[in-house]
């Protein structure tokens, strides 16, 4: 029988075909149990075979939870069975794309997933339902066309994103995507690159002002700046370290603002360099690198790395391919031409309106595809390839936005490009607004999901699409984005509305919820980061884009941002606004609430049984968790007020409200001062283990055991900022913390 | 030429009768009774945003089953991951766990009898494109093993719409 090993031998890099072949060589060491589930976990998670949702062989189907019955109790890692489908992520260095390789992702998703490709927040394509014993195939496959999966996911550097105008935009210092491509090959497997605790992001931007490359929640960033020296123009990168998004989200700190050319690559290995050294290594929550220069302080994180540059080995990769990156430049498959008087099809113009960008080069535009939800279907995908050969050539991007942009679209095939566009269904307008909803997997295929991000987008996208021809124009460019959970993967820290998934117990059934995040700001490169403001029943969440949307069209100053607008309105009234639809009617009257969009199964009942309605009984608990609420949101409004002091205060007493609440539902008559309370919990919740979330582990009591072991000397927005992002992280911790001693009491 | 990976595909008798998004209450029904022979259900995913893509799709270990919308003809598709012995094993398995899809759609009592699929003609879909390509000396190796299956009255066309496309077989002629 053929082989694709076989006949791709001739095609593929013989490193890659190395790699491939060791990786195929541990799953039938695994298969033959000579290789632990743990190591194997990472040397797959290394190559991007990523767990997908159920694979612990359980799934709750609405009634009960099911046992998945596989035909081998083999694992691919610690409580994840071979058989049981994963997801296989594909890194795609700063989204460029051509259409040899758009065919080859195609056919693989049609052969070996379930013929659809997803483009993730970080340019990604992502393959759901995967067979783990098909992936050594999917990665030769993608091999033989330049594509690899390896560090696509794991403790390593992971896809190297950019900006998806670059070497076209207007604004630009200069193209990236030279850096950019000698980044991601020179990092792919370097030996200092292989000791992280966690993983590492780099991005990489053209210029400071628009969203670009995101550089502020990555752990490496770099904005192309240049320099007059000598009368001579000289190329360098304002480089940024230590931002992140995640639970509670860092903003980048300028490591050096200007940073040569020929400087880059080396200092990316020094910082890999430290962070493996220094980075923590145990404690997985805090292994991100923005821990590691929180701690240091960037001052002395960069004498750290400026040291250890000194001792690196010159490696001539460092500099070979800038002689070419300066000539770097596309070459266009037709001749430049502008959109004259030809006739437009139906749909064209507002399509034009949000889906075209004019490159710098005149008579050449950027035409943006929606995916809804980041998906198209493999034929999509085939259909768009050729569309690709005809209209733009080899330059086609994905972005973080979860689109494909086709680049060097001569300005007069507009009409013929929309045409074929709409013929395979991808002509929709809306790139870039307020109906091109980000969404991560949520509960649809993530471990982690809390809540249907898809399931909520696609109720967004259809509901605003609907009106989008009503909405005022500045409501028109605002940007939702929704995590299934706190961490962040839909990137909501950075929207206008962001939204992250969480579970409310009511009574004794569960109800899925979003808690609302504000003032985020996408520009200026991700630059700030909103807060939470409520949280509110996930069926509830359009009426909370409506209402705030409404207001902001109603009461805004002349041109006044989103962002003024919240701050002028404040918090307090936009949570005032919202407060009614926080109320859940009981499931005997709207059992609607009970479940979560897009799924019919009723949201997580487990094992309890049917109990009292919510609203009947509110127990101390349920008192006193309302009331670190109360406080977290306190806090909120003097963190906004400038009084940071304050902030850190409030945030501290309501973690510490919070923690209280769940000691006493086991000791009652537990005392209220600080040290005895955390004492206390720490006893009974932290060491035993028995609150903290599967995946999250205690990390969120961490929160309140640091403040409380180490104040802060000085009250700065960035400390207090992640302070109230923490309390409000475990506070809502606490409340899972008392549906599982309400679950064991009911046991 | 083998069959290791295979779809059928079923055409709905009346493709206006088919409201995509029913289907998402009925395959987590199926899950719920584990009704479908000698599958291990696992999931039901939503992609009935996709323009002409796989609808509603209900994964299980040993193959997918959807409410496929593919050139705008709503269908079922089951799409076996692995074989099941022979060529002609894996075949007909995969064409018994459509059928049985097929019937239990048909059954379904809250689509009222409206959904029904055609029986007289189907798609084969080889979805493996080393062991079986998409070219006419496939198509020619493959028929003895359909005739052994649809029988010999049965007409064969190679349907696949373009050359980067899996082998695509027209089954007609037939009573399944």
């Amino acid at each position: 029988m053929p082989t694709w090993e076989e006949k791709l031998s001739e095609r593929l890099d013989p490193q890659l075909a190395a790699e491939i072949d060791k990786f195929e060589t541990e799953i039938a060491l695994r298969k033959q149990g000579k290789l632990d589930e743990k190591v194997f976990a990472e040397t797959r998670l290394r190559r991007g075979c990523y767990g997908q949702r159920y694979d612990n062989g359980h799934r709750h189907d609405g009634i009960r939870s099911q046992e998945l019955r596989y035909t081998t109790d083999l694992t691919k890692g610690p409580d994840t069975l071979w058989d049981a489908p994963g997801m296989q992520r594909i890194k795609i260095p700063f989204g460029g794309l051509n259409p040899d390789q758009m065919d080859v992702l195609a056919d693989l998703a049609e052969e070996y997933a379930d013929g659809v490709l997803h483009v993730t927040t970080r340019q990604d394509f992502q393959y759901h339902f995967v067979h783990i014993d098909d992936t050594p195939s999917i990665m030769r496959r993608l091999g033989a066309v330049g594509i690899t999966t390896r560090e696509a996911c794991g403790n390593s550097i992971r896809n190297v994103t950019a900006c998806p105008l670059a070497g076209v935009c207007n604004t630009e210092a200069f193209d990236v995507i030279p850096y950019a491509r000698a980044m991601a090959k020179f990092m792919l497997g370097h030996p200092d690159a292989q000791n992280f605790g966690r993983k590492f992001k780099i991005a990489f931007s053209g210029c400071r002002q628009e969203a670009c490359g995101l550089v502020n929640m990555h752990d490496m960033g770099a904005i192309a700046v240049t320099r007059v020296e000598n009368g001579k123009v000289r190329r360098g990168f304002e480089v940024y370290v230590g931002g992140g998004l995640g639970a509670v989200p860092h903003d980048a700190k300028l490591f050096d603002a200007f940073v040569p050319e020929e400087e880059l690559l080396p200092l990316a290995q020094a910082i890999s360099r430290v962070f493996g050294r220094l980075g923590e290594k145990k404690q997985r929550d805090r292994a991100r690198i923005k821990f590691l220069i929180a701690k240091l302080g960037v001052e002395e994180f960069k004498r750290l790395v400026t040291e250890e540059r000194q001792t690196l080995q010159p490696d001539p990769r460092w500099t070979e391919y800038l002689e070419g990156a300066g000539k770097y430049a596309e070459k266009p498959l037709k001749s430049p031409t502008f959109l004259n008087g030809q006739k437009r099809p139906e749909g064209f113009d507002a399509w034009y309106s949000t889906n075209v960008y004019r490159q710098k080069q005149a008579g050449y535009v950027v035409a943006s595809i929606t995916l809804p939800l980041g998906d198209l279907s493999s034929w999509q995908m085939r259909e768009l390839a050729g569309i690709a050969r005809r209209f733009s050539g080899d330059s086609v991007r994905t972005t973080v936005e979860q689109n494909i942009v086709l680049r060097w679209v001569s300005e007069t095939d507009l009409p013929d490009l929309y045409r074929e566009l709409r013929r395979v269904g991808l002509g929709a307008p809306g790139a870039g607004t307020i109906v091109d909803v980000t969404a991560c997997p949520g509960t649809d295929t993530c471990k982690l999901g809390i809540s249907s991000s898809r399931g909520l987008a696609g109720e967004l996208r259809t509901q605003l699409a609907a009106k989008s021809f009503n909405l005022d124009d500045a409501v028109k460019n605002l940007r939702i984005k929704i995590s299934g959970c706190f961490n962040s993967c839909g990137q909501h820290h950075i929207a206008d509305l962001g939204f992250y998934g969480m579970s409310i117990n009511v009574g004794n059934r569960k109800v899925p919820h979003f808690q609302v995040v504000l003032g985020g700001k996408w520009r200026d490169n991700a630059g700030a980061y909103g807060l939470p403001l409520v949280r509110v029943p996930s069926k509830r969440i359009p009426v909370v884009i409506d209402r705030i949307t409404d207001r902001y069209v109603r009461e805004r100053k002349d041109s006044e941002s989103f962002q003024d607008f919240l701050k002028r309105v404040g918090k307090k009234d936009l949570r005032a606004m919202l407060e009614d639809l926080t109320k859940i009617p009981p499931y005997e009257v709207d059992p609607s609430f009970y479940s979560d969009w897009g799924d019919p199964r009723e949201y997580t009942i487990g094992d309890m049984g049917v109990g009292e309605c919510a609203g009947e009984v509110v127990s101390p608990a349920q008192f006193a968790l309302a009331g670190a609420d109360t406080l977290v949101f306190d806090a909120q409004l003097h963190l906004d007020s400038g009084e940071y002091d304050l902030a850190d205060q409030l945030a501290y007493k309501a973690m510490l409200q919070a923690a209280l609440s769940l000691v006493r539902a086991e000791s009652p008559e537990a005392r209220d001062d600080a040290d005895s309370t955390i004492q206390e919990f720490r006893t009974r919740f932290f060491d035993t283990n028995i609150w903290g979330d599967r995946y999250a582990g205690n990390k969120f009591a961490q929160y309140l055991f640091l403040r409380h072991a180490s104040p802060p000397t000085t009250h700065t927005n960035d400390q207090a900022h992640r302070l109230v992002e923490e309390a409000q992280l475990f506070v809502d911790a606490v409340y899972r913390g008392h549906e599982i001693l309400a679950e064991r009491g009911a046991r | 030429m083998e069959f290791s990976r295979l779809g059928i595909k079923l055409f709905a008798i009346d493709s206006s009768a088919v409201r995509v998004k029913d289907f998402v209450q009925i395959f987590h029904s199926w899950i719920q009774k584990q009704c479908v022979d000698n599958h291990q259900l696992i999931d039901v995913h939503d992609y009935s945003h996709i323009h002409h893509g796989p609808g509603i799709l209900l994964v299980a270990h040993e193959g997918n089953f959807s409410i496929d919308m593919a050139e705008g003809k709503p269908g079922l598709a089951y799409f076996r991951k692995k074989p099941a012995g022979t060529s002609e094993e894996t075949l007909r398995a995969s064409l018994k766990a459509a059928l049985h899809a097929a019937s239990l759609i048909e059954a379904e009592p809250s689509l009222e009898g409206r959904v029904r699929f055609l029986k007289d003609k189907l798609v084969v879909i080889s979805n493996d494109r080393l062991l079986a390509p998409n070219n006419a000396t496939a198509f020619e190796e493959v028929k003895p093993t359909l005739a052994k299956v649809f029988g010999t009255k049965a007409d064969f066309t190679h349907a696949s719409a373009g050359t980067k496309d899996r082998l695509t077989i027209l089954v007609s002629g037939i009573e399944v």
